[in-house]
């Protein structure tokens, strides 16, 4: 018998596309975009991130690299596929908050175009100086820095990386003049810090760390509000003095923008239990990251507004661009 | 004898069962992911990342570097079997090691490799147990100005490569450094010659230019003459090296273990030098230096010792001041900082059981490879005796499926057919792909370098000349060029002497 | 002038070209800045001079100097075999891995000498089971296996 619950169901179904959406979600395998190439620490989380999501989802999760134009790539790919909560991406600091206002002709809006599920890792960049320079602390730096108006380097990975824009942010903060070095990611980069080639970096933390622990390369600072759990002995800009110095390299998923509220409430849900079960939590610890502070999916947006405010501010004061 | 004890710690480590089945493993996993074009080792330590955290991190570091240095010894396989070069280092080993197949020289060519990179490997592996700290030393010491020295000097030494005409051969240099700039400029930037194309934004991948300028042209030239397949096949003489080519092998070896190991510490792009140096030394050295590039088999055990060689000593930095020299390096940290463990100065007191532990599994998954290989070694030629026409469409499969999975991209197989196109019009004009090749890895760093080391002096161009290492570099270009061009000018005037007497 | 050397004049022609190529579109669209402080547009104006000067040496020995003809070219590997990988690269989303090796096995094949329909279907099967077996399934890399409208 065709029961009136089945035809019920049936035309909420037809009336309510999003929560059938859901409640079928996922029918077939996740394809988890990350927007660069393998083996970065964006990738090796998203590759954490799909074992347990997998499991809880009952289909297997793909994490698939798609990189190109500073991440740029995947992300739009992303933001113009279907909304059916089966294709999602790793969007970054850099592909939601930097590059808009780095590159020219931006081919995706960060906001409108994705829903923001949940954040994934949030880690500080660290001042690191070289051995020799003669500083201990924050205000020495400064003091050496502005002693020396634009004969201090300091490296980043790459032009607009968070190394980079951090760089320019201190300079514009304590008026100091530093000359900007860029490498080819930051390995090439310590190395020349190492050597004293170059002045400074301000490094990811965990990176950095084996280099700080061992005593050949000195920690000033800690570009987040409060310290970090990973080397809790290294003070924040802020409390050394440069006020309301905050930096942070983060990442997260999230779906394309007309995905709907039921499938994005059920996936940040799911990856809110994962990265809070001990196994993956102690991962992301040991990669420098704690516990996000953005829980939920409206937390992320407007967590995304803001850093998409602030870098495309920054950016565009330090003059640098893709163009 | 410190040494002596770290050693037996480590063979302690290596030599239990779970350690020797993870190292069989590894070594297994890379040898299948060389052969496969395209398939690199990233992609695969990526996919299997996941899986190690279960493991020890021991037993993890020990897989991953066996897929590692499994995967140079099958990308040589690849190389010398229908010339597709899937790392960087292999293309040299076309160059020679494509001609021995041809001539019906597989078995000689395949095994060769495979000796070398051995001995290589054993050396290597030692250097590292001795020395590993005050090398790492010596790699701070390459700064930009440094590296740029070095890039020319390897740039110059380049159109040795060549054995047609010399003008041609640095034309194609200039050719590949002009191909390496398309991209975004790590200096400003900006992106370049990229036409609006997205794609283009991270520069074209060295893999796809590789395989599109060898592999794809190879056959599109090969399917040109009808039944070519039987002249390559059926001369096959013997599997195994002869006494001869054993004599002749074995001071290229010795020279390239040398060359990769120095070449290997450096963590800015060393390694890749490694091959094209060790071949470029064996031809100016050779006695037959007519034969190169015709399939003279040191083509074959020189660049493959010092690429193996290159391969292990790239673990320094990454062992003793926790700098990946390359991408499958920074996957390793990236593995191990999973499990709690961050490499870098303090691993080696603090961790020493993984420490020497990793190097005494080198050793033996160098052994596992040899001891692997050379059985294969028949198994490979056979494959060599199916009809052409079903081989090409197979190797054509695994080049796109190779390149695709690069960034599940179509736009780099298109890549990949105009490179085809193009290198096919190469072999027509008989212009040498091997020397754009190597000006296509260089150039990127050379401007790089160039301009960073000029930053950093605030525009003094004399930087190079001042510090040591890079003046000597700088001397040494000169020298080389001298000596290369000299044979070549008296050439073209014996030539003219020649025309003038008809 | 007679083009006594075809294979060299056509290398030179072809340095010529891509090297004044870049030379004016470095040129033209990006800074060039100083010696001391290179712009953009340096290294790509110094190595597109280079080439074409090199292209310009080349090609007079081309026009100087006797030497072979540039063999024929054979069209049909050239554009079959392109047309393979590129198709195969362009199908793989909407037709799956099953579309894309078919695509690229029956065009390349016809780019041969003989084309025998059992044959190459036999082939296909055998690829395709060990582009399953392999990639899919061992390598777990993330193709689609089959046209996207079945999925």
């Amino acid at each position: 018998m065709f029961s009136r619950r089945a035809a019920a169901l049936f035309a909420a179904a037809l009336l309510f596309p999003a929560l059938a959406a859901a409640q079928a979600w996922p029918t077939r395998p996740i394809h988890l975009v990350v927007p660069y190439a393998p083996g970065g620490p964006v990738d090796l989380s998203a590759r954490l991130l799909a074992v347990p999501l997998q499991q809880a989802l009952g289909q297997p999760v793909v994490v698939e690299n798609k990189p190109g134009a500073g991440g740029n790539l995947g992300a739009d790919f992303v933001a113009k596929s279907a909304a059916d909560g089966h294709t999602l991406v790793m969007g970054a600091i850099a592909t939601h908050a930097i590059n808009p206002a780095l590159y020219p002709n931006f081919p995706y809006d960060p906001i409108r175009d994705f829903r923001h599920v949940a954040l994934i890792v949030q880690v500080p960049n660290v001042l690191v100086v070289n051995n020799d320079l003669p500083v201990d602390n924050v205000n020495e730096f400064i003091a050496y820095v502005k002693a020396r108006p634009g004969k201090i380097d300091f490296a980043s990975g790459s032009t607009g990386s968070t190394g980079h824009l951090a760089g320019e942010l201190f300079k514009q903060v304590t008026g100091t003049d530093m000359v900007h070095v860029p490498y080819k990611g930051s390995a090439p980069a310590t190395v020349d810090l190492l050597a004293g080639r170059v002045h400074l970096m301000f490094d990811n933390l965990a990176s950095a760390a084996p280099n700080i622990r061992a005593g050949k390369l000195r920690a000033l600072a800690v570009t987040t509000l409060s310290r970090s759990f990973f080397l809790d002995q290294i003070p924040t800009l802020d409390e050394s003095g440069v006020k309301g110095f905050d930096l942070t390299t983060w990442w997260g998923v999230m779906a394309p923008g007309k995905t709907p509220d039921a499938v994005v409430d059920r996936l940040a849900a799911e990856i809110a239990r994962a990265i809070e079960a001990p196994e993956l939590k102690e991962r992301l610890r040991a990669m420098g990251s704690d516990t996000p502070t953005v829980r939920t999916p409206a937390q992320f947006t407007a967590f995304v507004q803001h850093e998409l405010a602030t870098y495309g501010e920054l950016v565009r004061r330090s003059g640098a661009k893709a163009d | 004898m410190d040494i002596l004890n770290n050693l037996i710690i480590g063979f302690q480590v290596a030599l239990t069962w779970t350690h020797l089945f993870y190292a069989l493993v590894g070594v297994l996993l890379g040898t299948l992911i060389g052969v496969l074009p395209g398939i690199g080792p990233v992609a695969t330590i990526a996919m299997l990342l996941p899986i190690t955290f279960n493991l020890s991190p021991v037993a993890a570091l020990i897989m991953l570097a066996g897929i590692y240095y499994g995967a140079q010894y099958g990308g040589s396989t690849t190389a010398i079997l229908v010339n597709i070069p899937g790392e960087s280092s292999s293309v040299v080993t076309c160059l020679d090691g494509y001609q021995m197949a041809r001539q019906g020289r597989a078995g000689p060519a395949l095994a060769v490799a495979a000796l070398g990179s051995f001995f290589a490997g054993c050396v290597a592996t030692l250097i590292i147990a001795v020395a590993a700290p005050p090398l790492a030393e010596v790699a701070l010491k390459f700064g930009p100005s440094e590296y740029f020295s070095l890039m020319v000097f390897g740039l110059v030494a380049a159109t040795v490569l060549a054995h047609g005409s010399l003008i041609k051969a640095i034309g194609m240099v200039v050719l590949g450094l002009l191909l390496g700039i398309i991209g975004t400029d790590v200096n400003s930037g900006v992106l370049r010659f990229t036409f609006d194309i997205p794609e283009l934004s991270d520069g074209v991948g060295f893999v796809i230019v590789a395989m599109g300028m060898f592999g794809t042209a190879e056959i599109i030239a090969n399917l040109e003459l009808k039944d070519k397949r039987e002249i390559f096949t059926s001369k096959v003489s013997h599997l195994y090296p002869s006494m001869a080519d054993f004599k002749r092998s074995w001071g290229p070896v010795m020279r390239g273990t040398a060359l990769g190991s120095f070449l290997g510490i450096l963590p800015g792009g060393g390694a890749l030098l490694a091959s094209f140096g060790a071949y470029t030394l064996e031809k100016k050295l050779s006695r037959y230096p007519e034969q190169f590039g015709k399939g003279a088999i040191e083509g074959v055990a020189a660049p493959e010792s010092a690429n193996n060689a290159g391969a292990q000593t790239s673990f320094i930095p990454m062992l003793t001041l926790g700098i990946p020299s390359n991408a499958v390096m920074a996957l390793m940290i990236g593995a191990l900082m999973i499990q709690g463990i961050a490499p870098g100065p303090q691993v080696m007191n603090e961790k020493p059981q993984l420490f020497w532990g990793l190097i005494a599994s080198m050793w033996v998954g160098n052994l596992m490879l040899v001891v692997l290989n050379l059985p294969l070694i028949g198994m490979w030629v056979k494959l060599l005796t199916v009809p052409y026409r079903y081989l090409y469409p197979s190797i054509l499969v695994f080049m796109a499926i190779g390149v695709f999975s690069l960034s599940n991209n179509p736009f780099d197989v298109l890549v990949m057919a105009f490179f085809g196109v193009f290198g096919y019009i190469c072999v027509k004009l008989e212009c040498e792909p091997a020397p754009l090749i190597l000006g296509f890895i260089l150039g990127p760093l050379m401007e790089e370098n160039l301009r960073r080391a000029m930053l950093l002096s605030r525009g003094d161009p004399f930087v190079f000349f001042q510090k040591p290492i890079s003046l000597g570099f700088m001397i040494a270009s000169a020298i080389l060029l001298v000596l290369v061009a000299l044979p070549a000018i008296r050439k073209k005037r014996e030539e003219a002497f020649v025309e003038e007497a008809k | 002038m007679k083009i006594k050397s075809p294979k060299e004049f056509w290398s030179g022609a072809m340095f010529v070209g891509v090297g004044m190529f870049f030379l004016i579109w470095a040129a033209t669209h990006y800074q060039m800045g100083t010696a001391v402080r290179m712009g953009p547009a340096y290294f790509p104006v110094v190595l597109g001079g280079l080439l074409a000067v090199l292209g310009v040496a080349v090609l007079l020995e081309g026009l100087a100097l006797e030497g072979p003809a540039v063999p024929q070219f054979h069209f049909r590997p050239l554009i079959l075999i392109s047309a393979g990988c590129v198709a195969y690269g362009y199908l793989m989303k909407p037709l799956g891995l099953v579309g894309a090796t078919a695509a690229l096995v029956f065009i390349s094949a016809y780019g041969g000498h003989e084309f025998k329909w059992k044959e190459v279907t036999i082939l296909y099967i055998v690829l395709m089971a060990f582009s399953w077996l392999v990639f899919v399934k061992g390598l777990t890399l993330p193709f689609p296996v089959w046209p996207a409208a079945f999925e």
